[in-house]
């Protein structure tokens, strides 16, 4: 009987039967195929292996290696109230291991039970996580974290700056350099010197107990390379409690603040009349009497021993007002404009790091801004800017920017490293003679350090109150170039409204020139820089007197 | 034909068996390997705890007291350096000596040199 003559189900039947078993064949294949890909190739990566892991902040490093900033992996302990048994039992074990825990506190709060989750504790160390898990508490939860830690506590606590609870930087080098950071690798290695550091931040610490300041700053600069070796902003901050700061501390005066610096700014008059070849050495001015510059009269505080004859040297040594104004009209106002735009104190300086504040001009450079500029009033300028204004007298005239990145591991060429002439080599040395005289014979006196042969320049500048300059409130500064018979380094001390405990004058001569003066001779050793004593000098001269004639 | 399909089948077998193998090899080994990892992170993490633990403890105004107070340590003052120059007339005119060789009495000779008696 053919299959057309049977009847519709008979006809159908074994067709479906056919199809059943294709299909349970072909879902055997599947399973079949499918169990030999995982064995060949493996179950397949889950979606935790999916997220990229994250990567762990690069280090900051000093220039010798010494850690300034690092991320550590720490872990906080949290706990869900609604399985802990006994609150105040967890709570008191709790404390057994971390003394600073509030047991009354965390103990009303692990017994609120309508609460899923209660932090403990965030940001312990491994070894407390483990004793506080061998505790075998119930209840509890560990979650590990990463914390940005400066381990050297304020040590370039405004410098370094910090990151927020993401690990991204905010404030400082850590802003600065964040994209380098958050790539991770290498350390950051930086030109600063920890022991340096610590010198200049240790004296304007102790500064404190001597005069009654309300700030300070310091900066150590390579003169050769603009390698900052350290720099400080007086109150310290430490990076690791940046909101336990003080509204005083959170100021970077090195770097963010502009200050008219006063006298300090005399040199840079100077050099600029040299070198344009209207100012003399041998050339005398009378500075017996002050002298008016329209209706604004300017006068010496200190008047110098012979005023009716005074070189520059003499003004530039006893700082006189009267005479640099007098140089100043000799240079002119585009002479002087010129020249200090040169040396990088009208504009913004361009540097990787974290960023100076930029200079405030006065709103008119006319000849009454000229004349006050001259000796330092009337251009307010950040500290760092200020210091590296002085490397041309350290390096025969040429001026060098700051440099904040070690050379030789950021790959920087240092024989590629920009170097200005502002002025001639001649004109260098001069106004560093003179510069030196300052603290021989004239008002850096307090500045000398033994043998590391100080050359440098006080700076007392009134601050602007709501009635003009206040003569009761001063910036004291003192920048200097060393050791002057072979210049290497400038250093430069600004101290906010310093009053000597003593009762002495609140000038330069008495503060920031004492600070620097100790800066220089704790550092010196430090920087490689061997001192010249008379006695090595005598020593040293009559040796090559000897040897020259026995040759 | 029978013969061959069953050798074939038989190599096949080997083959599938040996690929498996192969594959468990190769998971045990990245297993491994991620073990390795985890703990190269971790003793990673505690160079860098140590290494933050140094420069702590290492703080000049905590190594500052300890060296003066312990050691009796002072910060280096600039006469404690002498120019090269001077340093080398100084080592001359002190006339440097080593201490001559002296001669052993002959007692002491023969102690030294002699049998022991006795």
């Amino acid at each position: 009987m053919s299959l057309r003559g049977r009847p519709y189900e008979d006809r159908w039947g074994p067709r479906r039967a056919r199809l059943i078993a294709g299909a349970l064949a072909l879902l055997f294949v599947v399973i079949v195929g499918r169990s030999a890909y995982v064995a060949v190739n493996g179950p397949g990566r889950g979606h935790n292996d999916a997220v990229a892991e994250s990567v762990r902040r690069a280090d900051i490093v000093d220039r010798k290696g010494e850690i300034m900033a690092t991320s550590l992996a720490v872990w906080s302990i949290a706990a869900d109230p609604r399985a802990v048994w006994d609150g105040k039992e967890v709570a008191t074990s709790i404390a057994s291991v971390l003394p600073s825990i509030d047991v009354a506190d965390l103990t009303r709060r692990l017994s609120d039970t309508d609460r899923h989750f209660v932090w403990i504790q965030r940001g312990i160390t491994p070894r407390q996580k483990q004793a506080v898990f061998d505790l075998g508490l119930e209840g509890l939860q560990f979650q590990q974290e990463t914390r940005r830690v400066y381990p050297r506590g304020s040590l370039a606590g405004h410098f370094l700056g910090f990151t927020d609870v993401d690990g991204k930087g905010v404030e400082g080098a850590e802003l600065a350099f964040n994209d380098r950071l958050s790539k991770g690798g290498a350390p950051l290695k930086l030109t600063l010197d920890a022991g340096v550091q610590h010198t200049l931040e240790d004296e304007l610490e102790k500064a404190y107990a001597d005069f009654d300041m309300k700030g300070g700053a310091g900066i150590v600069l390579d003169a050769a390379t603009g390698e900052v070796r350290a720099i400080a902003s007086w109150p310290a901050v430490d990076p690791n409690h940046p909101q336990g700061r003080s509204e005083a501390a959170k100021l970077n005066r090195a770097i963010g603040a502009t200050y008219e610096l006063g006298s300090i700014y005399k040199p840079l008059t100077v050099a600029a009349a040299l070198d344009a070849g209207v100012l003399s050495t041998t050339e005398t001015f009378d500075v017996s009497r002050p002298i008016r510059v329209g209706a604004t009269p300017i006068k010496d505080h200190d008047p110098l021993q012979h005023p009716q004859a005074v070189t520059a040297a003499d003004i530039i040594a006893y700082s006189s007002n009267i005479g640099v104004v007098e140089i100043a009209r000799k240079l002119g106002v585009k002479g002087q404009k010129e020249f200090l735009g040169q040396v990088g104190l009208l504009s913004r300086l361009s540097y990787d790091g974290p960023q100076s504040a930029a200079p405030q001009p006065p709103p008119e450079w006319d000849a009454l801004a000229s004349a006050t500029i001259s000796y330092g009033h009337g251009l307010a300028v950040s500290p760092l800017a200020f210091a590296a204004s002085y490397t041309p007298f350290a390096n025969g005239g040429e001026y060098v920017k700051p440099l904040f990145l070690d050379p030789k591991s950021n790959l920087i060429d240092v024989s590629k490293i920009e170097k200005k002439r502002v002025m001639a080599k001649a004109t260098a040395q001069t106004v560093l003679s003179m510069l030196r005289e300052v603290v021989t014979r004239g008002t850096g006196a307090n500045a000398n350090a033994p043998g590391y042969d100080v050359a440098g320049k006080t700076g007392t500048a009134e601050k602007i109150g709501p009635d003009g300059y206040d003569s009761e409130r001063n910036i004291t500064s003192f920048a200097a170039v060393f050791p002057a018979s072979r210049p290497q380094f400038v250093v430069l001390v600004m101290l906010d409204e310093a009053q000597p405990r003593t009762g002495d004058k609140r000038t330069a001569a008495y503060t920031a020139a004492t600070i620097a003066g100790k800066v220089i001779a704790r550092a010196a050793p430090l920087l490689d820089v061997q001192p010249v004593l008379e006695t090595s000098r005598v020593e040293a001269s009559s040796l090559r007197a000897s040897e020259a004639v026995t040759q | 034909m029978k013969r061959l399909l069953i050798v074939g089948g038989l190599i096949v077998a080997v083959l599938a068996v040996s690929v498996y193998r192969a594959k468990l090899g190769a998971e045990e080994t990245e297993t491994k390997i991620e073990g390795l990892q985890a703990e190269a992170r971790k003793v990673t993490e505690e160079i860098s705890v140590l290494k933050a633990e140094e420069a702590y403890l290492t703080r000049p105004e905590r190594i500052g007291p300890i060296a003066h107070d312990k050691l009796n340590m002072q910060p280096a003052q600039p006469e404690q350096f002498t120019a090269p120059e001077a340093l080398s007339r100084r080592l001359g005119e002190e006339q440097v000596r080593l201490p001559d060789t002296v001669e052993a009495p002959a007692e002491d000779k023969a102690k030294a040199g002699g049998k022991p008696k006795g």
